[in-house]
């Protein structure tokens, strides 16, 4: 859409969206929400990028490869934290036990490795949610996983 | 009579689930067009899900955040953390069939399930 | 030396947890590599599922060692964490999917090329190993929950294999799947739902204990609990009257697609519906309501229905779809009959099934590939071309009638001496009836392909005598041999496989 007001007011409004998202994700282990929701978010203020302005200034601020980096990266870092625990003696995935640091509930540090999957897990739904809208406008392409 | 209906408005999250889920089926089967369908499938898992929240509900509770100091009545978290996986599964689903339905309209240039049926029966 | 032992048993420690997210991790490495380096793509898919088969041994080797293995996940006890629980029947299904998936793959690898476009071929891999993943995490959860998460991972990857080619009777057939199939999942989770609010657990061995207490206390809740579960597993095996979407799934997709779907995906529900009916829902429930005998109706039905219609298919992949739909009806018929021999007899049928159909189906996707025919009629002369494809379907095709010396014939014998054993000789006639009706459809195609020829076409030219053919890859033969080989093994020796699916029978019974 070649809209001005749309355009201005997309663009004063963009970054606030991704503070608001990234405030989710950060504090999932302190207030509902956590990585679904925030990526969600997230994804959501990239495809109002595109949708105001056009889809190839879109696609130069988060590229394929980017998205397919990000997808990837976020399940194999969750697979990483879950083989730490492997590695110090426990189960797969252990939080406490494995000597991730517990501190104080409540405090934004703490609650062991739940902050670093919420996080990788987040930038996966995000890229996910901007694939599949690039897949769907796109007229040739695959929209699968 | 006023005691079924009495029975009836205690469970009203259980009721009002049941009642969206035979709307949504309903609109699976009995609607042509296959974007319909897909909302329909919808309004069957939104059903789902409410029943399956509305479970963990405590009358008078807040939700299961501990603020340190304050003794309180919480709702059962494990509903709602289970439904928060099922919601991201729908979707996924939605996000799938929508796609499959963008290129059954490219080739076939019509969204209704049985105009396609008919073009297929009638092809050799 | 002692750090090699030490690794071994840190692994053989793992191995339940090992199995499934060794297949995870490797498939959502795949799109990296599918970008960058195209040509790893296929030897790393094959190095993960030999993995996953190395950790399946491992699991194996300690299982009839000491017993059923529980692995709880992230060191909670159940009932507040997932656990794992790797018996016999969860080791049987492991060893079930891990080999037959192997071979599929190899032959995949180079038939992919040919039916695929360029730019999904890497895609491909990672929706397989999805699939086999989540369908090992079927074999061996204890939990309802991940359950339903592995069934919704199957259920996705498994349409996505289909409709990864886009032509647009496979996406249309891949459309169906999807929505019968999400019916079907919420059917499960709804009872999923219902079961949480009686008892509270959501582990097995919890939930069993909570139900037999509350069982005549709530007992609407349990009884459409059930009825539900059935719904939902029977849309997903595929059993008669919501078998619809199977014969276009399976006759549309690319021939690995079709072998996998054939030959693993809908037996993993079955014995996921087993499991639940065995060891969730008690034992009191089945004389309130006798779904052993729905089952055993239904399975029948499936089993003569399926034979029926294949006779009158044109298309070979479409005549071996609904030969599907029949024998996942002898491996119910197995289910409902309750007794050691038959439920031994359909156990065995899955392993032995498995290996039938991918068997058939690999050999039809080679015949696509090297002659470019589909129909049954225009495979005549076709033996005499490619002597190794049609040996092996003939194999194939004399295990499916049950001719002795084959694997077939030793699963049928057990469901013939199950249905004695329970006292319901009418099943018996149903299986010597199919037995019949698949000698009916399978043997003119063999007689045809190794006698028939060509005559002239209307306006009295000469046809040529058959297609032309291209020589079939070696990644495509080896499998063919291995499996066919592995089915005249399995005739003879049966009691190589009985072992686990003895001890898996005599926990339940």
């Amino acid at each position: 859409m070649e809209d001005l007001i749309v355009r201005t007011i997309s663009r004063t409004l963009v970054p606030f969206i991704q503070v608001y998202g990234l405030y989710i994700i950060l504090h999932g282990h302190l207030t509902p929400g956590g990585s679904f929701s925030g990526g969600a978010v997230l994804g959501s203020s990239m495809i109002l990028f595109a949708l105001s302005f056009n889809l190839e200034r879109g696609a130069k601020k988060l590229s394929h490869d980017a998205s397919t980096v990000l997808e990837c990266g976020g399940i194999l870092i969750f697979a990483m934290l879950g083989f730490y625990g492997i590695l110090a003696g426990t189960n797969f995935l252990t939080n406490l036990k494995a000597g991730f640091y517990p501190g104080v509930p409540g405090e934004f540090f703490s609650a062991g490795f739940i902050i670093f999957i919420t996080v990788a897990l987040a930038f996966k739904v995000a890229s996910t949610v901007i694939t599949l809208f690039y897949n769907l406008i796109e007229t040739e392409g695959e929209a699968h996983d | 009579m006023i005691e079924v209906a009495l029975r009836l408005f205690e469970n009203k999250y259980f009721l009002v689930a049941m009642i969206l889920f035979i709307i949504g089926f309903h609109t699976l089967l009995t609607h042509s067009n296959l974007i319909k369908k897909v909302i329909g499938m919808n309004i069957m898992d939104t059903a789902i899900f409410l029943f399956f929240v509305s479970i963990g509900y405590v009358d008078g509770a807040v939700a299961p955040i501990i603020e340190p100091g304050v003794e309180q009545a919480y709702i059962n978290p494990l509903p709602t953390v289970l439904i928060l996986t099922g919601i991201v599964v729908a979707v996924s689903v939605t996000a799938f069939a929508l796609s499959l339905i963008v290129k059954l309209y490219e080739s076939y240039g019509t969204l209704d399930a049985e105009e396609i049926m008919r073009i297929r029966s009638n092809e050799p | 030396m002692s750090h090699i032992n030490q690794i071994i048993a840190l692994l053989q420690d793992h191995s339940p947890v090992l199995v499934v997210i060794v297949l995870l991790v490797f498939a959502y490495m795949m799109p990296l590599f599918a970008r960058w380096k195209k040509e790893w793509c296929a030897p790393l898919a094959l190095t993960s599922i030999a993995l996953s088969l190395g950790f399946t041994g491992l699991l194996t080797w300690e299982v009839f060692a000491s017993g059923p293995i529980r692995y709880e996940m992230g060191s909670w006890a159940p009932p507040w964490g997932i656990e794992f629980l790797v018996d016999y029947i969860g080791l049987f299904m492991l060893i079930t999917i891990g080999i037959i998936s192997l071979l599929i793959l190899t032959f995949g690898t180079e038939d992919l090329t040919h039916e695929l476009k360029e730019k999904v071929q890497g895609w491909y891999y990672t929706l397989y190993l999805l699939l086999v993943g989540s369908m090992m995490g079927l074999a061996i959860t204890n939990d309802l929950f991940n359950m339903f998460v592995f069934m919704e991972i199957a259920a996705i990857s498994a349409c996505a294999i289909i409709s990864i080619k886009s032509d647009r009777e496979c996406v249309e057939a891949s459309l169906k799947y999807l929505i019968l199939s999400a019916v079907g999942t919420g059917g499960v989770l709804l009872s999923i739902a219902l079961l949480y609010m009686v008892t509270g657990h959501l582990n097995f061995d919890f939930i069993a204990a909570g139900l037999e207490n509350v069982l005549y206390v709530y007992p609407n809740n349990i009884l459409v609990a059930l009825a539900l579960f059935t719904l939902g597993f029977i849309v997903k095996a595929a059993l008669f009257p919501l078998h619809v979407w199977l014969p276009d799934a399976h006759s549309s997709a690319p021939s690995p697609s079709s072998a996998m779907l054939s030959g693993l995906v809908i037996k993993i529900y079955a014995v996921v519906y087993l499991k639940l009916l065995m060891r969730v829902f008690p034992a009191e429930l089945f004389t309130i309501i006798p779904i052993f005998d729905i089952i055993l109706i239904l399975a029948s039905m499936s089993i003569i229905f399926g034979s029926i219609f294949a006779m009158v298919q044109k298309d070979i992949k479409r005549m071996l779809a609904y030969s599907s739909i029949a024998q996942i009806g002898y491996v119910f018929l197995g289910i409902g009959l309750l007794t050691p021999m038959g439920l031994s007899g359909g156990l065995l049928h899955i392993f032995n099934h498995a290996m039938m159909k991918s068997m058939l189906f690999l050999s039809a996707g080679a015949i696509i590939y090297c002659a470019g025919v589909r129909n049954i009629s225009d495979l005549k002369g076709i033996g005499l071309k490619m002597p190794l494809v049609m040996a092996v379907f003939t194999i194939g095709a004399l295990a499916m009638v049950g001719i002795p010396v084959t694997n077939g014939f030793i699963s049928k014998l057990y469901l013939a001496l199950g249905t004695l054993e329970a006292g319901k000789p009418f099943y018996l006639a149903v299986i010597l009836a199919s037995s019949l009706l698949n000698a009916v459809y399978y043997f003119p195609i063999i007689i045809g392909a190794f006698f028939g020829h060509h005559h002239h076409d209307e306006y009295g030219e000469e046809v040529e005598e058959g297609p032309k053919v291209k020589k079939l890859p070696m990644a495509m033969g080896v499998p063919l041999t291995i499996l066919g080989l592995g089915c005249i093994f399995f005739g003879l020796f049966p009691g190589v496989i009985m072992i686990v699916v003895e001890r898996a029978v005599g926990m339940f019974l």
